[in-house]
C-alpha cells in the first residue's frame, strides 16, 4: 500500500484530544522549584540600582539571578546569520519595554516565588518612549537605542533592506496612472494553548536536562549554550511535543533563565508563564507599516513599484532583519513587476519585541499587495481578476531578486478559485497557462526581465 | 438596518524553507532485527503532523508498511540536527532528510538481500516489507529476515543517515539580487470570500471561504486540509478580530486574558471549501512544496475586498473592526473622497501616510 498521498490519521490525534499526550508541564520531578521573573513596569527607563538582598534572605528562596549571573548576557538568536545581538537576557543598564525581565528567582512554591520577586528593589529613572514607527526618523524622536531607532546591520552595514530592479524612473514616467496606498496590519498574539514553559533538571556528571516546548530543539540548545559558554554535551534538550507554537516558541523565552536558576540552586526548576504573562509579556506578530506606489498603464500592466516598509520590531531585533529580507524578496506578491525600488526598515519601538509568526514577513505584504491590486483595478475601471491574470508570474519571469520562477502557479490557482467561487473569466484567461510569455502576454516592458528557468 | 453581501478574492505565493537557504536538517535510521524502522530526527511536531508525514515518506521510500516506522524526535542526544520547525520547512526539508536516510537504508537492504538471494541488487525491489526479484515474484525474502541476518550472522547494524542542505544564496546589498534561488520552492494559493456587512453596526461576518492551494504533492491530503482550514481561521482573525494594541501605536489597554482579546472561535467559522492543486516541485520529497505558513495570508485581503464590494469602503488598517467600518461609512456619507488625484497620481490613505505624521527634518520619508 502506498503511504504517500493516503489520508492517514495523525499518529497522536487521539492522545491530543483525550489528555493522553504528555507535554512539558506534565513532567513531574520531585523537589522542583518554581521560577518567576521580575519584569519592567516601564516602557523605557534607566536602571539606577538593583538590590536582591531581601529576596535572597527569604526562607524557601533558593536562587536569585540578574545579568551578573550570565556569562554572555547579550546573545543574538541569529548571530550565525549575521544579525548581531542587541537584547540582554536580563536587563542591565536600561529597560526598553514594559514586561522586560530584570531578575528571576527560584523558590519552593509559586506564591513564594512571586513574593520574592516583589522583594527585589529596583530604582528606575524613566525615559521618553517611542511607540509610533512613523516618528522614528524625526530629529527629535526619543532614542530607543544609543545607535538610533532602526537596525543598521544589513549586509554591507546598510541601514535598510533594499531592492533595486530595472529602471524605476522610466516606469514612473511611462505610467498612465500612479496608484498609492498605505497598509497597516496589526500585532497579534500567537495564543498557543500551552503557555511558555520549561523544566530544567541537574543530572549526574554536571549535565542539565532541559524539558522544552521549543519549536527548534537544537536551535534553542545553541542559544542556552551560547549564553552560558558551554559545550553542547553539557545540555540535553527533551522536547518534540509542543502545545501550539505558530512561531512564538522559536524565541527560547524560558530555557536560559531557568537553566541559570537550576545551576545556582542545584535543584530542578520549572518556569511556566501565566496566561496573563503569555498575553502581555510574550512576543507578538509585528505590526507593519507599508506604503506602495505603483506605476500602471491604462490597459492594466504594472510597470513599476516603489515601496516603503517599516517593520515595528519592538525593542530588540530578534528575527526582524530576517523577516524584512523575506518580505522584500516577496514584495511583488504572485505577480511580475519589472521595475522596483523597495526600502525596508527594522524600526525599534519601546514595545515588546516582535517575532516570527505563521507567514513571517510575507503575511503583511500579501495583505498590502492584494488590496492594492484591487484599488488599481478600481482606479482603471478594470476587472481585478483580469488585472491579476495579466500580471501573474509565469515561467521565466523573474522575482524581485532576479531569479526566474521555475514552478509558478498564480495562473492555475486563480482559474481554480474563479471556477469554485463562480467568477467569470474572459476566454483568453480561461485557457492561459503558466508557460513562458509570448504574443500579447509578452509586452515590450517585460522582455528584459525574463530569465531562463533551465538555469536553476 | 441594512445587511450587504460582498465577495472578494486574493492570490498569493509563499516560499519553502529559510530565506537565503543553508538551513540543514538531518536524520538517521536504524533497523531493528525484525526489520522495524527507527527514525531519529530533530523536527519538532508543533501540531502540524510532521511525524506522520515523515513516517509516510520513509515507508514509501523503503517499501515497508507505514506501521513499521517509528519516528523519534524526542531529544538532542539521539535525534539528529534540525534547524527547527519554522519557515514552512518541515515537510520539504525535514522530509528530504528522512528520505535521503531511507534511500541509504534501502540500498543496504537490497545489497544484503541480493547476497542472500544470490541476485544482483539492481534486479530487486522492496514491496510491502519484502525484497522481491523483479519479474520473478516467487524469489523473495522479508526485510525482517534480512535485518535478522545482518544482526545475528553478518554482524552489521543496517543504518543510514541523510542531510538536506542547500547552498547559501548571498545577496547584493544594493540591489537585493541573488545568484541562486533563495528558497526551495514556491507555493501558491487563492482565496475567495463572501461577507455580510451590517451597515448599522459595522459588523462583518464571513459567510463562505473557498480556497485553492498548490502544494506540489499532498503527502497527506487530510492534514493539508487541516492546515488550510486552521489557517483560514487564523486569517479571519487577522482580518477582522485580533489586535494586541487596540489603540496602536499606543500600548495602553492591552488584552491580558481570553475575555479581552478577540480570537476567532467556532461561531466565526464560515462554510469552508478546500481545493488542492499539485504542481510538483523539482526537489521536494515526492514533489511536495510547503503549506504551513501561507495558510493565513490570503484571507485578510480577500475580506477587505469583499467589504469594499459590499459597502464601498476600504479599510486598510487591520483588523477591520466594526468601529473602523462605521468610521469609513461616515466619511463616505460626509462626501469625503476615498482618494485624492494630483496629475496622474491617485493617492489613497493620505491620513495614514508617514508624510502626514513625521516632522520636516525626518531622515527617511516616502515620496513619489
Amino acid at each position: 500500500m502506498k503511504a504517500v498521498g493516503a489520508r492517514l490519521p495523525r499518529y497522536d490525534a487521539n492522545e491530543h484530544v483525550s489528555a493522553g499526550t504528555r507535554y512539558v508541564d506534565d513532567v513531574r520531578i520531585p523537589g522542583t522549584l518554581w521560577a518567576k521573573a521580575l519584569r519592567s513596569p516601564h516602557d523605557h527607563a534607566e536602571i539606577v540600582s538593583i538590590d536582591t538582598s531581601a529576596a535572597e534572605a527569604m526562607e524557601g528562596v533558593h536562587a536569585v539571578v540578574t545579568y551578573k549571573d550570565v556569562h554572555k548576557n547579550i546573545h543574538g538568536h541569529i548571530e550565525g546569520l549575521g544579525v548581531p545581538g542587541d537584547e540582554p537576557l536580563l536587563a542591565e543598564t536600561h529597560v526598553r519595554y514594559k514586561g522586560q525581565p530584570v531578575a528571576a528567582v527560584a523558590a519552593d512554591n509559586e506564591e513564594l516565588a512571586v513574593r520574592a520577586t516583589e522583594a527585589i528593589k529596583v530604582t528606575y529613572k524613566e525615559l521618553p518612549s517611542l511607540l509610533d514607527v512613523r516618528k522614528a526618523f524625526d530629529g527629535d524622536a526619543p532614542q530607543v537605542h544609543h545607535w538610533g531607532n532602526w537596525y543598521p546591520h544589513f549586509e554591507g552595514e546598510m541601514d535598510r533592506r533594499q531592492i533595486r530592479k530595472g529602471d524605476i524612473d522610466k516606469a514612473f514616467e511611462d505610467a498612465d496612472v500612479i496608484v498609492q496606498g498605505v497598509y497597516r496590519p496589526a500585532a497579534i498574539e500567537h495564543i498557543p494553548m500551552e503557555t511558555q514553559v520549561c523544566q530544567v533538571v541537574p543530572e549526574a556528571g554536571g549535565r542539565f536536562v532541559v524539558y522544552s516546548a521549543t519549536q527548534a530543539m537544537y536551535f534553542s540548545m545553541g542559544v542556552v549554550a551560547a549564553h552560558l559558554n558551554w559545550p553542547l554535551n553539557k545540555l540535553k534538550f527533551v522536547g518534540g511535543t509542543t502545545g501550539g507554537g505558530f512561531g512564538g516558541k522559536v524565541d527560547t523565552a524560558t530555557e536560559t533563565i531557568t537553566t541559570l536558576l537550576a545551576i545556582k540552586s542545584h535543584r530542578p526548576v520549572r518556569w511556566r508563564w501565566t496566561r496573563m504573562e503569555e498575553f502581555l509579556c510574550s512576543s507578538t506578530r509585528a505590526p507593519w507599516h507599508m506604503e506602495i506606489a505603483d506605476a500602471v498603464t491604462k490597459d492594466g500592466w504594472i510597470l513599476g513599484r516603489k515601496m516603503l516598509t517599516l517593520h515595528d520590531a519592538g525593542a530588540f531585533a530578534r528575527f526582524s532583519p530576517y523577516g524584512v529580507t523575506k518580505h522584500a524578496f516577496h514584495h511583488t506578491g504572485a505577480y511580475t513587476i519589472p521595475n522596483l525600488e523597495f526600502n525596508g526598515f527594522v524600526v525599534y519601538t519601546n514595545r515588546i519585541p516582535t517575532t516570527a509568526m505563521r507567514g513571517f514577513g510575507v503575511t503583511s505584504v500579501s495583505f498590502a499587495t492584494e488590496t492594492h491590486i484591487e484599488r488599481i483595478a478600481q482606479t482603471l475601471g478594470m476587472d481585478p481578476i483580469e488585472l491579476r491574470m495579466k500580471n501573474a508570474t509565469r515561467l521565466g519571469d523573474t522575482s524581485p531578486n532576479g531569479i526566474p520562477y521555475v514552478d509558478p502557479s498564480t495562473v492555475p490557482v486563480i482559474q481554480a478559485i474563479s471556477n469554485a467561487a463562480g467568477f467569470e473569466l474572459p476566454a483568453h484567461y480561461r485557457t492561459m497557462t503558466s508557460a513562458m510569455r509570448s504574443g500579447e502576454d509578452l509586452p515590450a516592458h517585460l522582455v528584459a526581465q525574463m530569465g531562463n528557468p533551465e538555469d536553476h | 438596518m441594512a445587511m450587504h453581501r460582498g465577495r472578494g478574492i486574493a492570490a498569493i505565493e509563499y516560499p519553502t524553507g529559510m530565506n537565503q537557504n543553508g538551513d540543514p536538517s538531518q536524520a538517521w535510521i536504524k533497523l531493528k532485527m525484525d526489520g522495524r524502522v527507527d527514525v531519529f530526527a530533530g523536527t519538532v511536531d508543533i501540531g502540524q503532523g510532521s511525524k506522520t508525514v515523515h513516517s509516510q515518506i520513509v515507508a514509501d521510500t523503503l517499501g515497508v508498511p507505514m506501521d513499521w516506522v517509528t519516528m523519534d524526535t524526542s531529544n538532542t542526544d539521539s535525534s539528529a540536527f534540525c534547524m527547527g520547525t519554522f519557515a514552512s520547512r518541515g515537510t520539504f526539508i525535514g522530509g528530504n532528510a528522512v528520505r535521503l536516510a531511507a534511500e541509504k537504508v534501502r540500498s543496504r537492504i537490497l545489497e544484503i538481500g541480493g547476497e542472500l538471494l544470490e541476485i544482483d541488487p539492481g534486479d530487486l525491489e522492496i514491496i510491502d516489507g519484502e525484497v522481491i526479484a523483479k519479474g520473478s515474484p516467487d524469489k523473495k525474502i522479508g526485510v525482517g529476515d534480512i535485518a535478522g541476518a545482518a544482526t545475528f550472522v553478518k554482524g552489521e547494524l543496517i543504518s543510514g543517515q541523510g542531510t538536506a542542505l542547500k547552498d547559501y544564496a548571498t545577496l547584493d546589498p544594493e540591489t537585493g539580487a541573488v545568484t541562486i534561488p533563495p528558497h526551495s520552492a514556491i507555493s501558491y494559493a487563492a482565496c475567495a470570500v463572501e461577507v455580510e456587512v451590517d451597515e448599522e453596526t459595522g459588523d462583518v461576518r464571513v459567510i463562505k471561504m473557498s480556497q485553492v492551494y498548490d502544494v506540489g504533492c499532498a503527502i497527506n491530503p487530510t492534514m493539508v486540509e487541516g492546515q488550510i482550514e486552521g489557517g483560514a481561521m487564523q486569517g479571519l482573525g487577522l482580518g477582522l478580530l485580533e489586535n494586541c494594541y487596540p489603540y496602536y501605536p499606543s500600548n495602553d489597554h492591552r488584552g491580558g486574558q481570553f475575555g479581552s482579546y478577540l480570537a476567532p472561535s467556532m461561531e466565526d467559522l464560515p462554510e469552508l471549501e478546500c481545493i488542492i492543486l499539485e504542481n510538483p516541485s523539482a526537489d521536494g520529497p515526492f514533489g511536495a512544496k510547503a503549506i504551513g505558513e501561507m495558510a493565513n495570508n490570503a484571507q485578510p485581503p480577500a475580506i477587505a475586498s469583499a467589504i469594499y464590494d459590499a459597502v464601498g469602503v476600504w479599510v486598510t488598517e487591520l483588523p477591520i473592526t466594526p468601529e473602523k467600518v462605521l468610521r469609513a461609512l461616515e466619511a463616505k456619507a460626509a462626501g469625503i473622497p476615498e482618494s485624492v488625484t494630483t496629475g496622474k497620481v491617485v493617492r489613497y490613505d493620505e491620513a495614514l501616510s508617514i508624510t502626514s505624521h513625521q516632522s520636516a527634518d525626518a531622515a527617511v520619508t516616502f515620496a513619489v
